[in-house]
This record gives structure tokens, sequence and C-alpha cells, in this order.
């Protein structure tokens, strides 16, 4: 299936389990996934938020929800990449999402996967997914963004 | 126990919620588990003494923290 992918998208998989591993996270999940897809650029555009804005509501919903269990990480900033050698397996929502982006581009009739494809699989995924409060926390309504790119 | 006392209990009753902030500490233990085998190991400290500090085997320390990537 990777050979399908063109050569942003391979960036955006291998810099998902890139971020996946310095962060220390057991699976490649779809928050990692949509962090690296928006890092190529054109999905920032499509979308309307920046990587920057993902990666920072990302760490407040992670603040929020580490308060609502009593836990204070206020004062912790992260040294370094966690020594994780191996590289994290994916999870099983971001092996649907590349699965079905393979599929968008294939109803698309586009010869590669492209970001947007990659996009469009996230967009696609409904709560309880993590990446379904991300977008939640950006302001942004997935069947209003999927409309919005679709008829291209 | 009710369902209620459990939500009180454990701070959230939202699965969601409660399931991103274990996500999020393990993270965190990860994190801080790499810079201190990296301090302990410049201050001299031995797989074997790392490993007893943190409950776990020499071997698996070691497979973990062993080489630079």
């Amino acid at each position: 299936m990777f050979e399908r992918f063109s050569p942003a998208s391979r960036a955006a998989v291998t810099g998902a389990v890139g971020d996946a591993r310095d962060r220390g996270d057991r699976r490649v999940g779809t928050e990692h996934l949509l962090l690296a897809v928006l890092r190529e650029g054109e999905a920032e555009v499509l979308l309307g938020a920046t990587a920057a804005q993902a990666r920072e509501a990302a760490a407040d919903l992670d603040r929020r929800a580490l308060t609502a269990v009593g836990v204070d990480t206020a004062g912790f900033t992260q040294k370094g990449p966690a020594a994780k050698r191996k590289s994290p397996a994916f999870g099983s929502g971001a092996k649907a999402a590349l699965s079905r982006s393979l599929a968008i581009a294939v109803a698309a009739k586009d010869k590669r996967i492209e970001p947007r494809h990659l996009l469009l699989a996230l967009l696609e995924r409904d709560r309880p997914d993590p990446v379904a409060e991300l977008f939640a926390a950006l302001g942004i309504d997935p069947t209003e963004a999927r409309a919005r790119f679709l008829p291209r | 126990m009710t369902d209620d006392d459990l939500s009180t209990l454990i701070g959230s009753d939202d699965p969601a919620v409660g399931l991103r902030a274990v996500g999020a500490l393990h993270r965190l233990a990860e994190q801080v588990e790499a810079a201190h085998i990296a301090l302990a190991r410049r201050e001299g400290w031995s797989w074997e003494q790392i490993g007893d500090a943190l409950g776990v085997s020499r071997q698996s320390v070691h497979a973990k923290h062993g080489k630079a990537r």
C-alpha cells in the first residue's frame, strides 16, 4: 500500500511514526497522523488550521485531561526525546485511516495518495477517536470541512 | 460503590478524558525516564543499578536505553 503514497504523504506517515516514538507513545495514533499531515503544508490550507495550532490544542487537551484526574503537570517540560529505539506500531484508528485514504484516492481517480486524502480519512473518524476530539478543540466541524474540499 | 462515588474517586466521568490522561501520563513517564537514565549514566551508574532503581532487569533497561538511535 505504501507505494501508492506520494512523497509528501510518505513523509507525513514517517513523521507521525517519529513523533510518536520521540514522545514515548506506545502506538502511532490518528492525532500523530494529523499533526504530521499538517506539517506537509497543503493540508494546513485545506483545513484552515496550522500544525502549530493543532499541536497546542492537543497539548491543551492533555493538560485538561490530567487536571481532570487530579494531576498537575504545569512544572514539567520535556527535556529530550523518550528513548524508545523501536518505532511504535500503528494503532487501529490510524491503520483504518491509512487504508481509508487509499479508498478515497481510488474513488477520486487519483493515482497517488496525497496529504489531502489522508486529511479526508482523518476527518471521517468519529468520536471517541482522539483526532475527532482534536478537530472539535480546533473549532473544526469535520462534516463541513469534508464538504468544503470534496468537490474538486 | 455507586457510579457517582467512582466518578468522584477517579476525578472524571468521561472515559475519553480519563483515558487521554492515562496516555499523557505514560508519555510523561517515558520522557522523565529517558532524561534521568541519561543523567544516571553520565554520573557513572551501571545498568544494573539503574534497573534496580526502576524495579526492572538490567537487560530490559539496557535494551530500551542502551544505544543512541
